[in-house]
């Protein structure tokens, strides 16, 4: 029996039971980052709400998954935990969706992936495959035991 | 095609929002109003009050102080805060597990009209506007028309569906295509009917179209209820089959002045406060 772990607006989860799978619902313009290590069998996800921490540090500290620059480190610190390292782990994104006039001010989705792109970048972190942008909501399933990722958006699931 | 008058005629056992409510909006009415009054409609509802009193003591509403009694609540937070908690305490109780016709539960349905509701307040500190003391209820049964106008959308959902995903077109413009008429519309009428405070009314009837609003409207909760509305969607709040299909209106924006940190402090002030709402009235939120 699968065993879902449900990841919260704001949240990181990880797992090492290989019958768990990470879930997360209902994603707007936030985003969730799912890594996933083949050889150790490990997952974990976050659920950011937005790009940055420096518009409120006493959030950050509380709940640091609530952004991208406190909450994607994190995450990779709890995967390293397991023994997983940087190069071990298969990166998937989705969310970062929009309304449909994003005159640039509500457009908190792109900013989330923009913050995304530039840390990655500068940390040599390669994204396998994502499915972001656009006028949907996503719900992102990561299967720790085989890596399978899943999106369903529009009454539509798909493999990531 | 069926008008919001229809709707309503047609949408049969669609309760009432609450008997307590409906009183307590006569009290609010009525300057000579007392606390005892309150307590008066309140208590011969213990469940109600069990709640109220929770809610009354959460993050969002609290003081410092606990409040142990309806008449205490009165005294401490007002009559109009009070009336406020008993609205949202009352509301998840008409709600079906399911919304028809937007593919969204009570839950999450829920959640969404608590996260409206605080995030226009919230929007309302951050830029320094005011909006009336009921501002939290406006954003709180924003979408109650949904309620009624449901059964009418899934006669047809292969219709609504192709609308959306194939056409990009508005939620609301659906509604209008595929029944006649939109939840906002429905929704300005189930409040009239309920006898609610008439500003509720206007939060609900121009949510999507905020320049529609004329005096005696109150421009400024129209617009925040907007925004908010917006943003809890964006923030993942609700996610119905309407989802992200909105717009957001400029000259809103622009009356109210809202700025980009504005959304992002509202998203992060608000989240944990909504959550712990919608876990005390539990059950079906």
């Amino acid at each position: 029996m699968d065993k879902n772990i449900t990841v919260d607006i704001a949240d990181i989860k990880t797992s090492d039971d290989p019958n768990a799978v990470i879930v997360t619902y209902a994603l707007g313009s936030c985003i969730a980052v799912m890594l996933h290590d083949p050889v150790r069998k490990v997952g974990g996800m976050i659920h950011f709400m937005l790009p940055t921490s420096s518009t409120s540090p006493e959030k950050a500290e509380a709940k640091p998954g609530m952004f991208a620059d406190t909450g994607i480190p994190l995450l990779f610190e709890k995967m390293y935990q397991y023994g997983c390292t940087k190069e071990s782990l298969i990166v998937k994104v989705a969310g970062g969706g929009a309304l449909y006039d994003d005159n640039g001010m509500f457009n908190i989705g792109k900013r989330n992936y923009t913050i995304l792109r530039k840390m990655f970048w500068k940390n040599n972190v390669i994204i396998k495959s994502e499915d972001v942008g656009g006028r949907k909501s996503r719900t992102a399933k990561l299967h720790v035991g085989t890596g399978r990722v899943t999106i369903k958006s529009n009454g539509e699931e798909t493999e990531l | 095609m069926t008008t919001a008058r229809e709707v309503m005629r047609k949408a049969d056992g669609l309760p009432t929002l609450s008997q307590v409510v409906t009183e307590l909006s006569k009290l609010i009415a009525n300057e000579k109003s007392s606390a005892q009054d309150f307590e008066r409609v309140i208590k011969p509802d213990p469940a109600l009050t069990a709640n109220l009193l929770r809610l009354a003591n959460s993050a969002y509403f609290g003081l410092r102080r606990q409040i142990s009694s309806t008449r205490q609540a009165v005294a401490l937070l007002g009559i109009e805060r009070v009336f406020e908690i008993a609205t949202s305490a009352s509301f998840t109780r008409i709600l079906p597990d399911k919304i028809p016709g937007y593919e969204i539960d009570a839950r999450s349905y829920f959640l969404h009209s608590l996260a409206v509701g605080a995030m226009a307040e919230k929007l309302a500190e951050l830029t320094h506007v005011s909006a009336g003391d009921m501002l939290f209820t406006a954003g709180l049964l924003h979408d109650i028309g949904k309620l009624a106008i449901g059964a009418f959308l899934i006669a047809d959902p292969d219709a609504v569906r192709n609308a959306l995903y194939q056409r990009e077109v508005r939620f609301v413009d659906v509604e209008k295509e595929i029944v006649g008429t939109t939840h906002d519309e429905v929704g300005a009428l189930m409040i009239e009917e309920w006898h609610l405070p008439q500003e509720l009314g206007w939060a609900a009837r121009w949510h999507h179209a905020p320049n529609g609003a004329a005096p005696p409207a109150d421009q400024t909760m129209v617009d925040l209820v907007h925004v908010a509305d917006a943003l809890a969607h964006m923030m993942g709040f609700g996610a119905d089959v309407g989802e992200l299909k909105r717009t957001i209106d400029d000259a809103a924006v622009a009356r109210l002045k809202v700025k980009v940190h504005d959304l992002e402090k509202a998203a992060m002030a608000t989240m944990e406060s909504i959550k712990e709402m919608s876990e005390i009235l539990g059950g079906q939120a």
